[in-house]
């Protein structure tokens, strides 16, 4: 790695104090995105979405640390991103309420939609599986197991 | 395909007798032979350099293997298992992919090891064939060395062909990523040898499979054993992602399919690049420039780190394509991956390790 390089690394270590898998994390992606896209450390830092969050002044350390590590991931892997936000959305747009609680696994892993309820009596019960059933009617459910299962041009190949 | 060249030859006391030196011999008569024993010391030198793993091209040991030589091939932790057997006749390999996951599993080991008693391993399939004749196995030697890289060399493939060739209950598979098939062409199989190759686009042998045989090498020694009446198989494993990779695995596909005859196909496996976190490690100290490491990779429940799964399942459903375009009927199969994934597939996955192995042993067969 060069020397400017190491430099910043060492920087970005410091000003947000990194813990050691942290630091790990971020030298990984650093360098693989360096790698992939043809460039240095310093340029994949300097770019706009990295660096509008490292110098937010309305941030704390920890609060930098999450959002640049957010960043970072959708860099890295930019098409698993992609579908993540997609899958969101579209549980968003389903407009459950808080008592159903939809999710998938961290990286996909397992193509599993989880859904679970919360009831403390019967009849919450029927009515928020009545609610899951009218939901299941609009095609958002439909659309995010084509995302899990990986349907022709999802993972944008 | 280029020779390998060795600057030593260590012979573990006792091993001089077996054939297996006398071709050692006569393939490097100029090479210094150091008898030694026990071989323990000169191990723990190659560990003690830089990059131990690539220095053992240097010298190869030959010494008799103590324990058993049949193992039932591990598998992966909650994957959909073949029911596979693999024998070891070696450890390591002369050639040096960069994804190899031997840099990682035999870090601690990384001799470059052939196993001189081969008349013990042939004592032990023997008992264990004629022991479960009922059984149709199926036996690799691909697991921890390549099947054929050293043959010329060693001359392996001579000791065992004949011998499982009469066996009525088994198939062997000899995979490779070499075209050295000399040894095979003179001897019968009878119908029990299936010779594989893995396969990726000329692009990924460049980048990332050095010292191996080109595409083109690997059709034609294909071409040539299944003239000699060779079962043949091919792996699209390790298979990588990358822009352009579609094109170049299509034409691959097309290309095996037009040149060799798919019913002498016995089967055909799909497999995307995985590699354990620690392999990545040993990868970006070996191999620092590789674009293996850049792939949208995540950590799976069994440890390793594969193509996030929308990504591998469309690749998988593209090759599949590919190839049931080329040929309907051949036999293909996922390694290492789950039912899940078998599902989002092929539309089915096999109810158990049985099943599988069953189907692959009918094809072959």
């Amino acid at each position: 790695m060069p020397d400017s390089d190491q430099k910043t690394l060492l920087e970005l270590a410091e000003a947000l104090k990194l813990g050691e898998n942290h630091f790990r994390d971020f030298f990984d992606w650093f360098e693989e995105i360096a790698l992939r896209d043809g460039g240095t450390l310093r340029q994949v830092l300097e770019r706009k979405t990295l660096s509008r969050i490292l110098s937010d002044p309305r941030l704390g350390r920890s609060d930098k640390l999450k959002c640049l590590k957010e960043e970072m991931r959708r860099l890295r892997f930019p098409r698993l991103a992609r579908i993540e936000q997609e899958i969101q959305e579209q549980i968003r747009d389903l407009k459950l309420g808080p008592q159903i609680q939809m999710n998938v696994p961290p990286g996909l892993e397992g193509g599993a939609l989880t859904v679970q309820m919360r009831a403390t009596h019967f009849q919450e019960l029927r009515r928020l599986v009545a609610e899951l059933d009218k939901a299941l009617e609009k095609d958002g459910v439909k659309r995010i197991f084509a995302l899990l299962s990986g349907e022709e041009g999802n993972a944008g190949l | 395909m280029q020779d390998f060249e060795f600057d030593e030859l260590i012979v573990e006391a006792g091993s001089e007798q077996s054939p297996i030196f006398r071709n050692l011999k006569k393939a490097f008569p100029q090479v210094a032979v150091t008898f030694a024993e026990p071989l323990g010391s000169k191990g723990q030198a190659l560990l003690n350099c830089r990059d131990p793993f690539g220095k053992r091209k240097k010298g190869l040991f030959l010494q008799r293997h103590k324990g058993d030589f049949l193992k039932k091939c591990p598998g992966s932790e909650g994957q959909v298992c073949c029911n596979y057997f693999v024998i070891n006749f070696a450890s390591n390999c002369p050639m040096d992919c960069s994804y190899c996951y031997l840099q990682e599993y035999l870090a601690d080991n990384p001799a470059l090891k052939v196993f001189s008693n081969v008349d013990d391993l042939i004592a032990e399939a023997e008992r264990m064939l004629g022991q479960h004749r009922r059984f149709f196995f199926r036996i690799g030697t691909g697991e921890i060395t390549d099947s054929l890289a050293l043959d010329p060399y060693i001359g392996f493939s001579r000791e065992v062909i004949p011998f499982f060739a009469e066996q009525p209950n088994v198939l062997l598979e000899l995979k490779t990523k070499s075209d050295r098939v000399e040894n095979l062409l003179s001897l019968d199989p009878k119908d029990r040898v299936v010779v594989s190759w893995s396969m990726n686009p000329q692009s990924v042998i460049d980048r990332d499979e050095h010292l191996t045989a080109s595409l083109d090498e690997r059709i034609s020694a294909a071409l040539r054993c299944q003239k000699a009446g060779y079962k043949l198989g091919f792996h699209f494993d390790p298979m990588i992602e990358y822009p352009g990779w579609e094109m170049d695995y299509r034409a691959m596909v097309e290309r095996i399919f037009a040149s060799v005859d798919e019913r002498r196909i016995a089967w055909v496996s799909m497999g995307v690049l995985r590699n354990t976190p620690g392999l990545k490690r040993i990868m970006r100290e070996r191999f620092p420039s590789t674009r293996l490491l850049t792939g949208e990779q995540v950590l799976c429940p069994d440890g390793k780190m594969r193509y996030f799964q929308p990504l591998r399942v469309e690749m998988y459903r593209k090759m599949l394509r590919w190839i049931r375009a080329a040929s309907p009927t051949v036999f293909v199969y996922l390694c290492m991956e789950s039912k899940e994934i078998w599902k989002q597939v092929f539309g089915f996955a096999p109810s158990c390790e049985k099943e599988l192995g069953r189907q692959l042993a009918n094809f072959g067969f």
